[in-house]
């Protein structure tokens, strides 16, 4: 028997969720480590090896730092995977993209420190290497996440789902979600999670990406539906998915306030705060 | 073929009796409406509900089917080999409650599709020993239905027992032998009475006024309708709305395409290949090897599901592709809807025809 491909799990700016989804399919599915050796994954062991053809890459881009270290991972392995709706497309993290980077820090730690942690803009990883696969989703899926190791120990291209969300919820014979008041993002969002959010009631808020011929001008209008604001809408869109959108520029289909937030030109009066923090400030 | 009369008092005594030898499925009651599902009391069947968002054809072909189990080893001779055991999956004694002339209508084409010609074996063995129990459609669903533009308020021939509820009771035809011993084993039933008749006419002939017409043409119209406005602009304009979302389809009692696939196990050997509903609206449904797509656009896509509807389906089967059920223009969420669409080509082709009258 060949030996077994050794595959190891690396995290960036991420909040570690898609690592434990994979602890917990390991629990599940044992049989897995049959299959595949694991050399690296802090979150689950402490021993390492700097030998891996695998890479399963958690979080995204946000500082000059991680450059260095995702160029590292490229060059050691043969197959680099992103694990999650950060790695795979900047993720929640690139909501801070919204505003120009220095109010961001200094909202965050405050003026004193706002130089401790340097950052900029989120971005996926595949802004700064090649990417052969990506596992979407926050967190990722772990059947979807079996099926694509599956693929990829086969020597196939592991396929993702091509179509809109919808078509998952509607085969769960879910009632929808948009005609009941509610808002949901699957008609542009990528299937693949079978419709878990919108099964439990849920609105789905697009953490699988954009499936591929989104059509954002009526999902807009099925979204003023509800009643929502221009960038009440933008921010749904941008929730996951700022990048995808800086990355079609004037096109992106946003307010004009929303395409100043792409460009992170949002005023700091716009910052949300904490709902918890008011009345205490 | 005789005519029987149940007490609806004795509907669900009826329904208890049939649940000790059979699987009985009907419509019941959800948080937002009502779906086809298995019915554990007998109080939970409705026979009156309006519609269900999918309608009864999951139990002909589930949405995921297994089609066989497969094991991938190498033999003596150091060759792959591959050994495969076929699955017929949900294959049991049952009955379906409650079924709507309109889906009984799409429950006969779906027989035509899998059973005329090549005879698909899971088919087969799920539906020998499927039994239907129609009702008669007194009222519309809602507005969406347009069952009586497309003549489909009457059971077709696909029913082993069909009920029409009369005042206190139900009146019952059997339209099989098996429907007809399901009565005389498992209802408290009598012959029906002349009265008895006399009482279903005066109901069937007083629930016609209650549905509307709501297409501009009659449904004999439709293939040369769709023939002549093959190039209609109107396609155009529903591509620009369409999501490709493809809920009309899945939803839809006459869709029955469905994709292939291989799912293998964690332990790299074994596997399963299954079955799983697919929808002409998505974009790679008619992608090929290369790349090429026969319809990359989602304006073509549309228009593929309206010929399939009201020509295609036609041609090949001899019975429209579309009941008239209403279902995907409750689940499409941009309002494209059958009426809306066919009644926009025949008014296109009436202003190309006479273009002063625009
Ligand atoms: S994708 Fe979501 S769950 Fe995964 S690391 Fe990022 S924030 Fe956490
Ligand atoms: S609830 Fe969301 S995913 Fe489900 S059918 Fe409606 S829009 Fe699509
Ligand atoms: S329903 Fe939407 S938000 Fe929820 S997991 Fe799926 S893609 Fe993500
Ligand atoms: S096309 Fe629409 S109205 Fe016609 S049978 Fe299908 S779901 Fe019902
Ligand atoms: S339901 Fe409506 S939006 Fe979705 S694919 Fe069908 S026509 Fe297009």
């Amino acid at each position: 028997m060949p030996a077994k491909p050794k595959i190891a799990f690396f995290d960036f700016s991420s909040c570690e969720g898609c690592q434990l989804t994979v602890i917990d399919a390991l629990q599940t599915h044992l049989g897995l480590l049959d299959q595949v050796e694991i050399v690296q994954f802090r979150e689950a062991m402490t021993e390492k090896q700097d030998t891996y053809q695998i890479a399963f890459v958690e979080g995204s881009c946000t500082r000059e730092a991680d450059e260095d270290r995702l160029r590292a991972i490229r060059k050691q392995a043969a197959v680099v995977v992103a694990l999650g709706a950060c790695a795979h497309l900047g993720g929640v993290n690139s909501m801070k993209n919204r505003w120009a980077i220095g109010n961001v820090q200094t909202y965050v730690y405050g003026e004193k420190n706002k130089e401790t942690y340097p950052s900029y803009p989120a971005r996926p990883i595949s802004a700064v290497i090649n990417v052969d696969a990506a596992i979407p989703g926050c967190p990722i899926d772990r059947f979807e996440f079996l099926h694509i190791v599956q693929m990829m120990l086969q020597g196939r291209v592991p396929k993702l789902p091509d179509y809109p969300l919808c078509v998952e919820c509607k085969l769960s014979e879910n009632a929808c979600l948009n005609t009941l008041g509610k808002p949901c993002l699957g008609p542009i969002t990528r299937a693949g999670c079978n419709a878990i959010c919108t099964t439990y009631g849920d609105g789905c808020e697009g953490c699988r990406g954009f499936a591929p011929e989104p059509n954002f001008e009526y999902m807009r209008e099925i979204l003023r539906g509800h009643g929502l604001s221009e960038t009440e809408i933008d921010a749904r869109f941008t929730m996951f998915n700022h990048y995808q959108l800086q990355q079609m520029g004037e096109d992106a289909p946003l307010s004009p306030e929303g395409l100043q937030s792409l460009n992170g030109e949002l005023p700091t009066s716009t910052f949300a705060a904490p709902k918890e923090a008011e009345g205490h400030g | 073929m005789t005519l029987y009369i149940l007490p609806k008092e004795q509907l669900p005594v009826f329904v208890d009796k049939l649940k000790a030898d059979f699987r009985v499925v009907g419509p019941v009651k959800t948080e937002t409406g009502f779906a086809f599902d298995d019915i554990k009391q007998a109080e939970q069947l409705k026979l009156d509900y309006p519609t269900t968002i999918l309608p009864p054809k999951k139990y002909f072909l589930p949405q995921r089917e297994v089609l066989f189990n497969y094991h991938t080893s190498i033999n003596e001779k150091g060759a792959r080999q591959i050994d495969t055991e076929p699955v017929f999956q949900d294959v049991q004694p049952t009955i379906i409650f409650g079924v709507h002339t309109c889906d009984m209508t799409g429950i006969s084409l779906y027989d035509k599709v899998f059973l005329e010609g090549f005879k698909d074996e899971h088919y087969l063995a799920r539906r020998e020993q499927i039994l239907i129990i129609g009702i008669e459609c007194l009222k519309p669903c809602d507005d969406a239905s347009f069952c009586k533009d497309m003549g489909t308020l009457t059971a077709p021939p696909v029913y082993d027992l069909h009920m029409t509820e009369v005042e206190s009771r139900y009146l019952i035809d059997t339209g099989s032998e098996k429907g007809e011993e399901l009565l005389q084993k498992y209802g408290e039933v009598k012959l029906a009475t002349t009265d008895d008749i006399r009482d279903l006419s005066r109901t069937l002939s007083a629930k016609w006024p209650r549905f509307r017409h709501r297409l501009k043409m009659s449904r004999d119209q439709l293939p040369s309708l769709l023939t002549i406005n093959y190039g209609a602009i109107t396609w155009d304009h529903l591509g620009e709305r369409c999501l490709a979302c493809g809920s009309c389809t899945n939803v839809c009692p006459t869709c029955f395409c469905f994709d292939v696939q291989d799912e293998l196990d964690i332990n790299m050997q074994d596997g399963q290949r299954t079955r799983l509903w697919d929808s002409c609206q998505l974009h790679e449904f008619a992608l090929v090897a290369g790349g090429h797509n026969f319809r990359e656009s989602k304006a073509s896509r549309i228009r593929h599901r309206f010929m399939r509807k009201g020509k295609y389906i036609h041609q090949v089967h001899d019975i429209l592709g579309c009941t008239g059920c209403g279902r995907c223009e409750r689940a499409c969420l941009v309002n494209i809807t059958i009426p809306g669409t066919l009644n926009a080509l025949h008014d296109e082709m009436q202003l190309d025809a006479n273009p002063a009258a625009g």
